[in-house]
């Protein structure tokens, strides 16, 4: 799965994005976390097709691998997948995996830690 | 009447693998216990996320404007058939790529030419083999993942045993490509450093290529190179991807392998493990094994030296568990270094020459597709056992999709005689499927799911039927397509696993399995325009006494982009059409209820009418019995195939209505299993007397029979 990542910020995109948060007072950490949450969310949904339910019925500290939503491990594959495109974060080890998808609360503290592709 | 169940000899074998071509350079190799794995050469394919992965690769193939599979598979061909003077009755050939590596390359051209695909189809290699080796009967195709070469061997071993036929060309052939390469990658079952199977540090497969066959035969040869005793084919209905933890469906088939060769455990002196170097499969083996045997017999994988060859290996390996019984020695475990103590058994490290006798060779597929088989020199001593004719197949539940609906408004509007064909609502097909279980499951799936539960409730039967037997022309276009699609817009980074699982040509078979808790036999035919018949023949074939009941059934998607390309009879002016028909049947006699017989299956030859017209009864017999004929003409063979029906009336003198059923289903590869469920309504309504068949005929290349009456 790891392929050549290309870092798609530029620096002055970067800069612009800072200072628009900063007035706006969007960069406050739990602000982007929940950004990011509701993203993977949305994402879940899509990647998984879970069709009957909506992102704000998903809860981010319930179990999420042989949890309520029925995922088992070819929808972790999948996201693995989704997640590396998405974000740039490569997860091909087996006991990170458990780890990373054990609740959506992992999985996004994860990204936030790793991503290349979002503020720190 | 019984008649004594028949032997069946080796009479010719023929493999090409990564370990060479031809039965002296497998021995030599396997003799040296090397491995012949190595990182994916360009000229197979090349690729854009390098380092390219160890694989297992035939060098120096012969060129052919053929795609590589089919290439493969002569190759081995020719080697079976060596010194035969005639062409055997029936071909019966495993395989789950066919021609799709031609059709990558094709696609990443942006190729537009229908033309150029018409060997995509899995049928195709069946019928070309059959074709050069001027076989006349049915050429058929099992598609069942990694245990269709040994689903193919026993297939023909029934056929066989039966009487059915005297001598078939059974095995397997698979060739790498794109969708298998990157496809177990992104299940991440790729073993970065080679397989090794039964290794306590194994990581996972490596994908091969390959082809083995065996001429069988119940004439015995001078030098037999060995018997078939018994094969054992179950379902884990567990997983599409991973095996049962247990190794539970494993078990069982291996039991049934043993109980059907008639011999005891303890005669069988060595083991060919499927053991392709997963953590999954090699420990869910291990223990499927334990439970067969308190002590073991020697065993071992040779996927440390080959790979792991998909279709062909089944096959590669039933020939070489013939070279073993011939020369003497047991193959070591190639790729071993460190004993895992999980897994309680341990395997020959290194070759051993020894005689051996009874080999028993394991294969599982995706979708907990089990099949074993037992190979032997000899035979037993014992007396062949006694089969007896055979109940009726008959049908006590029915159902279709067409694109008028369900089965009620689908018989309906057909019985206004109004076009039925068409593609129905994705929402509509689904209705009565569980939301959150077929989530992931794109339009062949839901429509096969979708049959499957109709006809058990058409039933009205509690209990589910334990065997699955599928039939489809193109299987799961959706996913093949989108598999490909975001491999190649992604730059082969991002390879989906969901669809890559559901690409498999076996996949919907597998998830009825798991929705019905079917553990039988479970096999999917792929025949183009005769798939349906296929997957009929294939339960007549398996179908007996301690194993009654079956789902069987036909279906086939239309795609957008796939359809014009692949089938000959769909062009981007025909009307979309899909669907597919399915019944619940029982091998069992019940009177006033409607069975299905195949009675023909053959090549269009000089003298196929006479054939066909000898095998249905006679000329007198369906003047008296015959009261409609529905006739299955695809597009493509429009000429051929009137010429064909007309000659069939004017020889007959049949009388009788003739419905081109096509022109109401629409045209699709499985659109016989409609016409089937339709035939089953009519006697069941009255509209045919019930003293009258209905007769379901298929026209073209090859043309098939299927009769209807009421017991």
């Amino acid at each position: 799965m790891a392929g050549n990542y290309s870092f798609r910020y530029t620096l002055d995109n970067y800069i612009n994005l800072l200072t628009f948060c900063f007035q706006l007072n969007l960069t406050h950490p739990k602000i982007i976390m929940d950004e990011l949450t509701n993203d993977l969310k949305k994402k879940l949904i899509e990647v998984l097709n879970l069709t009957d339910i909506t992102p704000e019925e998903i809860n981010e500290n319930e179990q999420l691998v042989g949890g309520d939503l029925g995922i088992d491990s070819i929808d972790v594959l999948e996201m693995v997948v989704m997640v590396e495109k998405e974000y740039g974060v490569v997860i091909n080890n087996k006991d990170i995996g458990e780890k990373v998808f054990s609740t959506l609360a992992a999985l996004t503290d994860y990204i936030r830690e790793n991503s290349p592709k979002l503020a720190s | 009447m019984s008649s004594k169940k028949k032997t069946v000899y080796i009479a010719g074998i023929g493999i090409i693998s990564p370990l060479g071509c031809g039965a002296d350079a497998t021995e030599q190799s396997l003799r040296k216990n090397s491995s012949a794995i190595a990182p994916l050469s360009a000229n197979i394919f090349p690729i854009h996320t390098p380092p390219p992965l160890l694989v297992g690769q035939v060098a120096n193939l012969t060129e052919s404007p053929l795609p590589r599979t089919h290439r493969l598979t002569i190759a081995a061909a020719q080697q079976a058939m060596k010194g035969q003077s005639h062409p055997p009755d029936a071909v019966v050939l495993g395989t789950t790529t066919g021609g799709i590596l031609t059709t990558e390359n094709l696609l990443i051209e942006s190729e537009k030419d229908p033309l150029k695909y018409r060997h995509h189809g899995l049928t195709t290699v069946a019928e070309e083999l059959a074709d050069a080796l001027h076989c006349t009967g049915p050429a058929l195709t099992v598609s069942t993942a990694c245990s269709s070469g040994s689903v193919a061997i026993s297939m023909a071993l029934k056929m066989l045993q039966s009487g059915e036929a005297e001598w078939v060309l059974a095995g397997g052939a698979d060739s790498l490509c794109r969708l298998t390469y990157f496809g177990f990658h992104s299940l991440q079952l790729v073993d970065p450093e080679g397989s090794r199977p039964l290794d306590k540090d194994r990581k996972g497969m490596s994908v091969a290529e390959g082809a083995g066959l065996l001429l069988l035969t119940t004439v015995k040869p001078r030098q037999p190179m060995g018997q078939i005793l018994g094969c054992g084919l179950t379902c884990d209905a567990h997983h599409p991807a991973a095996p049962h933890p247990e190794g539970i469906g494993a078990f069982q088939a291996i039991r049934n392998a043993i109980n059907s060769a008639g011999i005891n455990a303890r005669a069988i002196d060595y083991i060919n493990l499927h053991g392709t170097g997963t953590p999954d499969n090699d420990l869910a083996e291990s223990k499927a094994i334990r439970a067969v045997f308190a002590n073991p017999p020697p065993l071992s994988s040779i996927k440390g030296a080959t790979g792991h060859s998909l279709a062909a290996s089944g096959a590669i390996e039933a020939v070489i568990a013939a070279i073993c019984i011939q020369e003497g020695f047991l193959p070591g475990n190639t790729g071993h270094r460190t004993p895992d103590p999980e897994l309680h058994i341990k395997p020959i490290i290194s070759p051993v020459r020894q005689p051996v006798s009874t080999i028993l060779s394991n294969s599982f597929g995706f979708g907990g597709n089990n099949a074993c088989l037992l190979i032997s020199k000899n035979g037993t001593v014992t007396a062949p056992t006694n089969i007896s004719a055979q109940a009726p197949l008959t049908i006590v539940g029915k159902a279709c999709i067409t694109g008028a609906g369900h089965t009620r408004s689908s018989l309906e509007t057909f019985s206004k005689l109004a076009v039925i064909g068409g593609t129905l609502d994705s929402k509509i097909i689904s209705e009565n499927l569980p939301v959150r279980k077929v989530r992931r499951l794109k339009r062949f799936s839901r429509i096969a799911l979708a049959l499957a539960a109709a006809a058990v409730e058409d039933s009205g039967l509690k209990e589910s039927p334990q065997s699955v037997f599928m039939g489809s022309g193109w299987g799961a276009l959706s996913e093949t397509y989108d598999f490909i699609d975001k491999l190649q817009s992604s730059d082969e980074k991002f390879p989906s696993p969901i669809d890559f699982v559901g690409s498999v040509h076996n996949s919907a078979a597998g998830q009825i399995a798991i929705m019905h808790g079917a553990r039988g036999a479970n096999i999917t035919c792929s025949g183009g325009d005769h798939s349906f018949e296929q997957a009929l023949l294939a339960a007549d074939s398996f179908l007996d006494e301690d194993s009654p009941s079956a789902f069987v059934l036909g279906v086939d998607e239309f795609h957008k982009q796939f359809s014009p390309l692949f089938d000959p009879s769909i062009t981007t002016d025909t009307l979309p059409a899909d669907g597919g028909g399915g019944f619940y049947l029982l091998r069992q006699a019940i009177p006033g209820r409607v069975s299905i017989q195949l009675t023909c299956y053959q090549k269009q030859t000089e003298d196929i009418l006479e054939s066909l017209i000898a095998g249905l009864g006679g000329t007198e017999s369906l003047q008296n019995d015959c009261g409609m004929i529905l006739a299955g003409i695809p597009a493509a063979f429009a000429h051929q195939g009137e010429e064909q029906l007309h000659q069939f009336m004017e020889k007959t003198g049949l009388d009788i209505p003739v419905i081109h059923y096509r022109m109401f289903t629409g045209e699709f590869a499985s659109a016989s299993s409609v016409a089937a469920v339709i035939a089953a309504q009519l006697l069941e309504d009255g509209v045919v007397d019930s003293s009258k068949k209905i007769l379901v005929l298929g026209f073209g290349k090859y043309v098939t029979a299927m009769e209807f009456a009421i017991q």
